[in-house]
């Protein structure tokens, strides 16, 4: 018989209708226990490798990743976020991940198969099917960027390493089953941080400032994929105690870093007297002044890396923060990279 | 109706309203125009009805010339006499002032949405700034340098003369005399941007003596309500504003020394009430869209209102 357009239409009628009805009838399987067929299992595959490197990021849009302040905010996260499923170098996947479909890879091994503009792509969307989660906000593709700079340095980490990037209390007692713990302290404890820390100090901050800023965090006002999962489960109730807790304490004695002066000047002026033409105002008018508001927080002291990174993100009007974060952008809309550099390197050694 | 027509021609921001010899011969010259209009509309309508009338037989000849009379010679004499009479008219307008004059200048500097204002000395040194309100004495020129600061605007007081661009990278002299005392409205006049409509400032034309001392007090201001400049200071408004003997020397937005002076807020745009003033604090945004001013409805009520107080009665 010869094949004519009503045969066609009826095909596509039935065909729709037979699949709706074997999805009805329960005959598919979705237990994780029997797996995929082979054949499925490398269709699978095939199609998230050409995804994720059609839509890559060009290696000529990858920032340097050489800066070690990248590695211990990622790593602490790392820890939190990523460690429970794919493992870490101080701890292997439980049985309870490995009975995934598909089990979470061993990092160790995968990464060094994926190039830095692959692994962004990755960390920042997830992949669907798979319960890789997308980065918490797509609003932070610098985080993102540390977390790429981590991954890179994994394959030839071993535990005590990871241990002392990801600022873990040390390896668990004989008979303790659960993570190992982390805490605030393990990525802001001050012996911790140093003047490339993109981590800042909180020690001495305002109680307000600090207050705020948890509070903007677990509220989405201030996105950041690493501190919406660190805070945003506490009770509540707790916040105010943290805030407190870094309030009351001593910034340790830092050893001065060694600053361009020029620089330092450039940043003293900026910071005295602004630059009316361009519209920035002088930072001193809002912080770092006696009996100023103290939802502005304290300046003087912190991490220059910390700063610039804030500046930016101001700037690109990401930053978000509490009900007085928009005063910021709104500061840093005339800054040069080049006077952010400069506030940053005055205000660390102030 | 008739007096509502006649009565909006009067007041602080009219032209035909004048308060100084230039605004003076603006309103002769936009006379002499409707006047000389009035001539052409009448001529024109008679020879309408001259055409319409049917028992007129016109020949040839006779139509050519009407053509020619009606629709050349006569317009052409008309246009030329009314400009030539505004070409005399405008050194009047518009007097030539040289510009190496060492006079005492106020530099007006247009932005984005209000007016920079700067006494200048003779020498072209700042005594000091104010913003949105300029005074001048009566009886002789006040020279302005005019300036933009980021897109063109124009400055107008029709109570005392023409309009004059503010061109960025540019300074456009011009002089306005004022021949009785009073307070007018200034507008900006060319488009610059969302609240243009909201741009405004106001000129209070006063006596020379009057002014003099004015000038005196204005350069050695001394604010009182200490609490209240306070609660300015410590929330940071001095980054952008400046109020002389204090600590406030931002450069950024309008100076606000003496700001319990001022008629209006915001550039003529609301009235000068502690309620309102209040309200622009905690909304600059609502009131005049795209502001450059952060609104500061985050602080609390009370810091609000204290820093309202402040201003309303700063001298």
């Amino acid at each position: 018989m010869t094949i004519r357009w009503k045969h066609l239409i009826v095909l596509a009628i039935i065909a729709p209708v037979l699949g709706l009805g074997i999805g009805w009838s329960g005959l598919m399987s979705v237990r994780a226990s029997s797996g995929h067929w082979a054949v499925t299992d490398w269709f699978l595959h095939w199609v998230m490798r050409n995804s994720v490197s059609a839509r890559a990021v060009s290696p000529d849009k990858v920032p340097p990743l050489d800066d070690p302040g990248l590695i211990p905010g990622a790593a602490g996260h790392f820890e939190t976020a990523c460690a429970t499923c794919h493992g870490s170098p101080a701890q292997p996947r439980p049985d309870s991940v490995m009975a995934m479909l598909p089990p979470p890879p061993d990092l160790q091994t995968v990464v060094p198969e994926w190039s830095d503009g692959e692994l962004f792509e990755i960390v920042k969307h997830g992949v669907r099917f798979t319960g890789m989660p997308a980065w918490p906000t797509q609003s932070r593709d610098d985080e993102i960027w540390s977390m790429v700079a981590f991954l890179k340095k994994l394959p030839e980490m071993d535990a005590s390493a990871y241990i002392k990037a990801s600022g873990l209390h040390g390896m668990g007692q004989a008979g303790e089953v659960s993570p190992l713990p982390i805490t605030c302290e393990s990525c802001h404890a001050e012996s911790k941080l140093n003047d490339g820390s993109l981590v800042p100090r909180l020690a001495g901050q305002s109680e307000a400032y600090l207050l705020s800023a948890l509070k903007a965090y677990t509220g989405k006002q201030r996105p950041s994929g690493i501190m919406q999962v660190a805070v945003g489960t506490l009770p509540a109730e707790s916040l105010p105690e943290l805030a407190a807790y870094y309030a009351r304490q001593t910034p340790s004695v830092r050893e001065a870093v060694a600053q361009d002066p020029a620089l330092i000047e450039k940043g003293k002026t900026l910071a005295e007297v602004g630059r009316a033409s361009d519209k920035v105002p002088a930072c001193l008018s809002c912080h770092d002044k006696a009996g100023a508001n103290p939802a502005y927080p304290k300046l003087s002291g912190q991490n220059s890396a910390y700063l610039r990174q804030q500046l930016l993100l101001f700037q690109a009007g990401t930053r978000g923060g509490s009900s007085y974060g928009h005063l910021m952008s709104e500061a840093a809309k005339g800054l040069t990279p080049q006077d952010m550099d400069a506030l940053a390197a005055y205000f660390s050694q102030r | 109706m008739a007096t509502s027509l006649v009565s909006s021609c009067s007041g602080s921001h009219s032209t035909l309203d004048p308060a100084g010899p230039e605004a003076a011969k603006v309103a002769q010259l936009f006379y002499v125009m409707l006047a000389g209009g009035a001539v052409i509309w009448i001529g024109l309508v008679s020879v309408f009805i001259y055409a319409a009338r049917k028992k007129h037989q016109h020949t040839e000849e006779n139509a050519g010339r009407v053509i020619l009379w009606g629709g050349a010679i006569i317009p052409s004499v008309i246009l030329c006499a009314l400009l030539s009479y505004g070409m005399w008219l405008m050194p009047a307008i518009r007097p030539w002032v040289p510009d190496d004059q060492s006079v005492r200048r106020i530099e007006v500097t247009g932005e984005q949405f209000w007016w920079r204002v700067r006494y200048l000395d003779e020498a072209d040194g700042i005594m000091f700034e104010t913003a949105n309100e300029v005074r001048i004495p009566i009886g002789e020129p006040a020279h302005f340098s005019l300036k933009a600061a980021d897109v063109i605007h124009s400055f107008w007081v029709p109570s005392l003369g023409g309009k004059m661009d503010m061109i960025p990278g540019r300074t456009n002299p011009l002089t306005l005399t004022a021949d009785r005392e009073g307070t007018y409205r200034g507008v900006c006049a060319e488009f610059c941007g969302e609240s243009h409509a909201l741009m405004a400032f106001t000129v209070r034309a006063v006596s020379p003596a009057d002014h003099e001392a004015w000038l005196a007090e204005r350069s050695a201001s001394d604010p009182q309500d200490a609490e209240g400049l306070a609660v300015f200071l410590n929330n940071g408004c001095g980054a952008c504003h400046a109020i002389s003997g204090t600590a406030a020397n931002g450069r950024i937005g309008p100076d606000l020394t003496a700001f319990g002076e001022r008629g209006t807020l915001a550039a003529g745009t609301l009235p000068h009430t502690a309620e309102d003033i209040a309200r622009f604090v905690a909304h600059p945004g609502e009131i005049k869209p795209g502001v450059k001013m952060p609104h500061f409805g985050m602080l609390p009520e009370d810091d609000i209102k204290k820093i309202a107080a402040f201003l309303k009665e700063l001298r």
